[in-house]
């Protein structure tokens, strides 16, 4: 059973140890390559003290022989930095969204026998296995220029000085990895295979959230009528449904449903007084 | 010429929808408080007063009433007094038709462009999202339900196919409600329709308050939206009590006593009668 949804230990009375030697399954959706079906498969692991699902995944590769004694191709995963700030290994573990790395077994499955399922992110297409494609996050960046534009032909010398509360505002906002978590748990924002169709559906939190931070920006600010005018329009802020799931997924805490709000009402000044020829 | 890489699209000229999109949406959002909402309350609270009634009565014009007369006496008033004196009635319906067209079938077709998830992630605020969708379909079916039969008089579609009558607000509410002068089965089911439809429409009215501030950007920081939430809550369940007890009046009211009551008003008041022909619904 698992006992812990959270890897922060820090805050919570303290947990019996898991159990040392434990042999636990790691259910996995396979699929190998995309538009190819996919199934599940399980293999036993025995995680090794402060071990994540990334150092376990690295065992299933040493060995890739199902709980049924079948060789199998070593599953494929992606990842980068193992201290969760990179967001490239986001999978849904126990059907929910968040970084493998940060995914402590001791915590997470610390009992003989405990099940951890993984499955790729459901709203991007599958490269393979648990490996997927989040182009469209970063083309979402591109669309709302999350840049500060500071290219000129001749030195434009220091840009204005930012508040030490405007630093505060954004620092958190700063924060975000476009890992996808976000996008993963809206019920507003659904797999689009196409780029053709990436302009058309939903932007998602973190594209304007990482509106919102450029928009503070002192320098940044001089792009802020050209992000306005996409997150005012199809597959922007009024897309947003209000769930609220995506603040709540955030691994980085950051106040995405603040983000939005503060957007929105940007854009309703921004319409308003476009209404009335600025 | 258009050429599209894989990674820049082209895009064609934005049809007039999309042009518009910001308009469209912001007014989608708008009409559902103005008229629809304000509509809303309005109906709620006059026909509350079925239950609240007597003490609207002024004193001396409601002497020896019990509270269920004075409840039919006084929304019978209110009733009489929209069908005769409200000017422009049939503009201010229009209004509300058109808005209502608006809101649903944008609304849908908004609906239909997300996909609730409520099974992974069960946080209240997603079950609103859910909910506030279905509370938007079954709303539709309702709304066109009530006012097919009792505003146009489809009576085909009401059992025991009683019409209802303005100078009979209670009587014939409450047979179209049950079924007949006695409960049926497809009256009990009629009434838990309207139990059903009241609830999530109200529902739909609060949670839609709520969202509306967060998309016009009313309520930013978090306590913001929490707050505002339970100003919300408030204002909704206030709507509740207002629609419940409309509702269990004008079914356990007894038809024949409020007929009873309907007719000495006629009687009292023989203007109203000249005006529009009174239904013949003695019986």
């Amino acid at each position: 059973m698992i006992t812990s949804l959270t890897t922060n230990a820090a805050n919570q009375p303290a947990k019996p140890a898991a159990t040392p030697g434990r042999t636990i399954t790691l259910r996995i959706k396979r699929c190998d390559g995309p538009g190819k079906p996919s199934t599940w498969q399980d293999f036993h692991v025995r995680p090794l003290k402060n071990a994540n699902i990334i150092s376990c995944l690295q065992q299933v590769a040493l060995n890739p022989v199902t709980t049924d004694g079948q060789r199998v191709a070593p599953v494929v995963w992606d990842s980068g930095c193992l201290e969760e700030v990179c967001g490239s290994c986001t999978m849904v573990i126990n059907g929910k969204v968040r970084q493998s790395c940060s995914c402590l077994l001791d915590d997470y499955a610390p009992n003989e026998g405990d099940v951890v399922t993984l499955e790729p992110m459901t709203k991007f297409p599958v490269v393979r296995d648990l490996w997927v494609d989040r182009s469209r996050v970063f083309h979402a960046l591109k669309r709302v220029k999350a840049w500060v534009p500071i290219d000129g032909t001749y030195n434009l010398g220091a840009g204005p000085k930012e508040t030490p509360a405007n630093q505060e505002t954004r620092y958190v906002l700063s924060t975000c990895m476009s890992c996808g978590c976000c996008l993963e748990a809206c019920p507003q924002f659904n797999m689009e295979e196409q780029p053709k169709d990436w302009d058309q559906a939903f932007i998602g939190a973190h594209a304007i959230s990482q509106a919102r931070l450029f928009n503070l920006h002192p320098t940044g600010a001089q792009l802020e009528r050209e992000r306005l005018e996409v997150l005012g329009g199809v597959g922007g802020i009024n897309d947003c449904g209000n769930a609220q799931n995506c603040v709540k997924v955030c691994p980085k805490k950051i106040p995405l449903t603040e983000s939005i709000a503060a957007i929105g009402r940007a854009v309703t000044i921004h319409k308003v007084k476009q209404f009335f020829g600025r | 010429m258009q050429t599209a890489t894989s990674n820049t699209t082209t895009p064609a000229s934005p049809s007039w929808f999309e042009k518009n999109y910001f308009l469209i949406r912001r007014l989608h959002s708008l009409t559902g408080i103005v008229p629809i909402g304000v509509f809303l309350v309005a109906h709620l609270i006059t026909n509350s007063s079925l239950l609240w009634g007597r003490a609207g009565i002024r004193p001396g014009d409601g002497e020896g009433l019990s509270l269920t007369e004075g409840g039919i006496t006084y929304f019978q008033k209110e009733v009489t007094w929209i069908n005769t004196q409200v000017p422009h009635l049939l503009l201010i319906e229009i209004t509300l038709w058109v808005a209502i067209a608006f809101h649903s079938i944008l609304g849908i077709a908004f609906a239909l462009t997300g996909k609730t998830n409520t099974s992974r992630y069960a946080y209240q605020s997603n079950w609103r999202y859910a909910l506030q969708r279905f509370s938007g379909y079954v709303g539709i079916a309702f709304i066109f339900y009530h006012v097919a039969t009792l505003r146009w008089g489809w009576t085909f579609l009401v059992p025991g196919g009683t019409q209802w009558s303005h100078h009979y607000a209670v009587s014939t509410l409450t047979m179209a409600l049950r079924g007949g002068e006695q409960w049926t089965p497809a009256g009990i089911a009629v009434s838990l329709f309207y139990f059903l439809g009241i609830t999530l429409l109200i529902f739909h009215f609060a949670n839609g308050l709520w969202t509306a501030a967060i998309t016009w950007g009313l309520t930013i920081s978090t306590s913001a939206q929490r707050n505002w939430g339970y100003a919300c809550l408030a204002i909704g369940s206030g709507l509740m009590l207002a629609g419940w007890s409309a509702l269990g009046v004008a079914v356990l009211v007894d038809p024949a006593k409020a007929r009873a009551i309907e007719q000495s008003m006629l009687k009292a008041a023989p203007q109203a009668p000249l005006q529009t022909q009174v239904p013949d619904t003695d019986k």
